[in-house]
């Protein structure tokens, strides 16, 4: 695989799209013929990838919760869904 | 066990189509479905589709750019908070119609193409439409669709392979699905003449792998193999009546859309009751579902839930028996049904029928 590098501001690439499923009560990640199934981290991680960058993300979430460290989530998180395809960058 | 509720609806606006491949999905004796439902009743469907747990709809047909209502069930289904894929043939899909598409709502496209040369697309497709389906390809990717481009592979193309995968970059599509001919149908009707030999789907396997490794990060190559050259067969539909559901022009309501050419089942219509009454209750859609109809030697054997026992359809077409084992699985007592088929295909004459 070529490494793809995690973008700076990342937005959810063009066909993919953030849902709450409410049959099964689960946070997905909708795309062309698949979908991921969110944890909450995910889905308010997804829900930030508005155009801000990677950063003022991991700050709004800091600000949401009191524990844990969310820039151990969410630079991991945002490589994988790189990796899959799933973002792109509002830089480029 | 508790029935899990369906992900996918491939919604079959229509049979028509301006395309006549000699592997077409649609039944062979098409004159006894001609009867396409209202648009009313499609909302209403979809509606259903929504509230019992459908994720994704899969506009396709026939060609479903035919229906002048295709704008007004997208905007519809994505009112219904559906993902909305279309699936076209690329004929009729301009690059207006598919900007009003995409403000109803429209989600992707995958766009079919018979062969990376025009004139062997041309003929394939029974229609002048290789350059139609190149216009198609640019207009969805330039109003920012994702793309995906499906050619269908069999004897008459394979050796096209590296081309078709060198074009699909240069149309700059997000994913090439490569798919094996399913010998159902029309295709089942053309076998002996689209049946690749064993070599054949070798090399084809050894190319597609060669280039998902240049083309990583770029374009997704998805390679459907050709079952009859497996050990197992494949999961069909992901099991009966547990992943997807098909309403087919007429309101049909199918757990796969080739299982309405078996003679003798009761086919529940939308008229029949709601969606979800049909899916957790009907006849039908319980007749497969699970493992307590199998067979030996599915029943004891260690992927009966990862293939399902197969695909019912195939197992009807080549053994008459809908509940018997896939004959494409090694362990049937039915493989040489197959095996046959492919040492037929050797000698036979590469003639082709092309759809009506």
């Amino acid at each position: 695989m070529t490494h793809q590098r995690e973008p700076e501001r990342p937005l959810l690439a063009p066909g993919v799209r953030y849902r709450w499923d409410a049959t099964r009560e689960q946070h997905q990640l909708l795309f062309p013929e698949g979908l991921l199934v969110l944890n909450e981290s995910g889905a308010a991680i997804v829900q930030l990838c508005d155009g801000r960058t990677t950063d003022e993300v991991i700050c709004e979430l800091e600000s949401q919760v009191s524990d844990g460290n969310p820039a151990d989530d969410v630079h991991p998180f945002l490589a994988r869904l790189t990796e899959k395809g799933l973002l792109r960058d509002g830089n480029s | 066990m508790e029935t899990p509720s369906p992900y996918s609806l491939l919604a079959e606006l229509t049979y028509r189509c301006p395309l006549q491949c000699p592997y077409c999905s649609n039944p062979l004796e098409l004159d006894r479905f001609s009867r396409e439902l209202e648009t009313d009743c499609w909302k209403r469907v979809l509606g259903e589709a929504s509230a019992l747990g459908v994720v994704q709809v899969h506009f396709s047909g026939g060609e479903p750019l035919l229906r002048d209502d295709l704008e007004e069930l997208v905007s519809h289904a994505r009112a219904e908070d559906l993902y909305c894929h279309l699936i076209t043939s690329g004929v009729k899909a301009d690059h207006e119609r598919l900007e009003q598409l995409k403000e109803a709502g429209l989600d992707a496209i995958q766009i079919s193409l018979q062969d990376s040369r025009q004139a062997e697309n041309d003929w394939m497709a029974g229609a002048r439409s290789f350059d139609i389906k190149q216009s198609a390809v640019q207009a969805a990717r330039q109003l920012g669709f994702p793309v995906t481009l499906n050619i269908v592979l069999h004897r008459h193309n394979l050796g096209q392979l590296e081309e078709m995968i060198e074009l699909a970059r240069q149309w700059q599509v997000d994913k090439l699905e490569l798919a094996h001919v399913q010998y159902a149908g029309w295709a089942l009707r053309n076998r002996a003449a689209l049946l690749p030999t064993a070599e054949m789907v070798t090399d084809a396997a050894a190319i597609v792998e060669k280039a998902r490794e240049q083309l990583a990060g770029t374009m997704e190559i998805v390679h459907v193999l050709p079952d009859y050259f497996q050990e197992f067969p494949k999961a069909c539909m992901h099991g009966w009546g547990r992943v997807f559901l098909t309403v087919s022009p007429d309101g049909a309501v199918l757990p796969c859309q080739t299982a309405r050419e078996i003679p003798g089942l009761q086919i529940p219509t939308v008229e029949t009751g709601s969606l979800a009454e049909i899916w957790f209750q009907d006849p039908l859609f319980q007749r497969f579902r699970g493992t307590d109809w199998m067979p030996e030697p599915c029943r004891s054997c260690d992927r009966r839930e990862i293939d399902f026992g197969g695909c019912r359809c195939q197992a009807f077409l080549l053994t008459g028996d809908l509940a018997a084992t896939d004959p494409v699985c090694h362990l049937s007592p039915q493989r040489s049904l197959v095996d046959d088929a492919i040492a037929e295909s050797e000698t036979a004459g590469k003639e082709l029928v092309f759809r009506r």
